[in-house]
């Protein structure tokens, strides 16, 4: 039995009881001048509408009824469960995409923030290291050009050394080269030249000497 | 008249050596006076330089004035004649000396004499020193002086092979 029926049964005893008190009750007003046959027939009819009652609302209906009323109680039950399970699930699954939107939107706030924090950092550390770079260039350019200036001062000299040692070394190896080899004889008339060159030097220096 | 020394006659030793030979020979002299006749005595040998001295300035060395002139001559020739130390790289040969001592004589004193030396070092020339001055004529001071021009093809060689 489905509710629609439910209700039709219901509504059919509520209807009969009803006709029964108005009945009951009209008939009470109409006989209301007699006395005791009148009170009589109430109580009759009162015992009737009660064995009516009892016999219509026996135990067996009571319990058709209950079992009925538990059925579709269960059946309702189940169903706002289903529907709150639907709900709880809908419920849930919107819960969790607000959620994972918001922890996403969130995240991705932070992952902005976080990337600007790295960028401006990563500026940060490459204008230093520009900075830097420049500080370093311009010290390794006047370190160069000192070094440069050393270096050149440094060669110079060497060379300068080089050319006076390099001379002496050339007349100390042709003086040992030719050593005794050359005959005075051969020599004799450079040597006499150079006398007569000096001739008046000697000539003077002897004067004064004696 | 001044004593003309032959060219054998070089140093001081040269003109010292004359004139102990002079003066054996006047003692030889003066022994022969003071001997007892017939008492037989050597006479010294003379050195060829003193007998080319005596035959050069025609001294008579048997005669004793001759002697004593010969011998004042050469003390003062010893003592107040110039003297050129001269070096040389080697021995020179005597033949080189004498030219050198020919022109000495001929263009600075008839007298000159020379005290020669050895300087290995100078390699060539000679180095002639006055009493106050040195003439170096040797080739290491003749280098040395050419310094510069050997600095200037040594600068020259380093620039070409740059």
């Amino acid at each position: 039995m489905n509710t629609g029926g439910l209700i039709l049964v219901i509504g059919s005893l509520l209807a009969a009881t009803a006709a029964f008190t108005w009945l009951s009750f009209r008939i009470g007003t109409s006989s209301n001048p007699k006395n005791k046959g009148k009170k009589n027939a109430e109580v009759v009819f009162e015992q009737a509408a009660k064995e009516d009652v009892e016999h219509i609302f026996n135990n067996e209906f009571r319990e058709e009824l209950r079992n009925r009323g538990r059925l579709h109680f269960e059946k309702i039950i189940g169903e706002n469960a289903m529907f709150l399970q639907q709900d709880l699930r809908q419920t849930t699954s919107q819960l969790n995409d607000y959620m994972r939107a918001e922890i996403t939107r969130t995240l991705q706030e932070e992952f902005k923030k976080y990337q600007q924090s790295i960028v401006d950092a990563k500026q940060l550390a490459l204008d230093s290291i520009d900075k830097t770079i420049t500080t370093i260039e311009q010290q390794r350019e006047f370190l160069e050009q000192q070094l440069q200036t050393q270096s050149q001062a440094q060669k110079d000299q060497i060379i300068s050394h080089f050319e006076t040692q390099m001379a002496s070394i050339i007349n100390h190896y042709v003086l040992r080269a030719i050593g005794n080899q050359v005959d005075l004889s051969d020599q004799l008339d450079y040597i006499l030249a150079e006398l007569e060159s000096n001739k008046q030097s000697i000539l003077e220096d002897i004067k004064r000497g004696t | 008249m001044e004593l003309k020394l032959p060219l054998s006659v070089i140093s001081q030793v040269d003109v010292a050596r004359l004139l102990r030979e002079l003066n054996g020979l006047e003692d030889f002299f003066i022994g022969l006076a003071a001997r007892k006749p017939g008492t037989p005595m050597q006479p010294p040998r003379l050195s060829r330089l003193l007998e080319q001295i005596a035959v050069d300035n025609q001294h008579n060395l048997l005669e004793e004035s001759s002697r004593g002139d010969l011998s004042a001559k050469l003390g003062e020739i010893l003592n107040k004649a110039p003297l050129l130390h001269i070096s040389f790289a080697a021995e020179p040969s005597g033949r080189a000396l004498e030219s050198i001592l020919i022109w000495l004589r001929q263009n600075i004193h008839p007298q000159v004499l020379l005290a020669v030396g050895l300087q290995p070092t100078i390699a060539a020339g000679c180095v002639l020193r006055t009493p106050n001055r040195l003439f170096d004529m040797s080739m290491r001071n003749h280098l040395k002086a050419q310094e510069p021009y050997m600095v200037q093809l040594i600068q020259g060689a380093a620039d070409g092979s740059k």
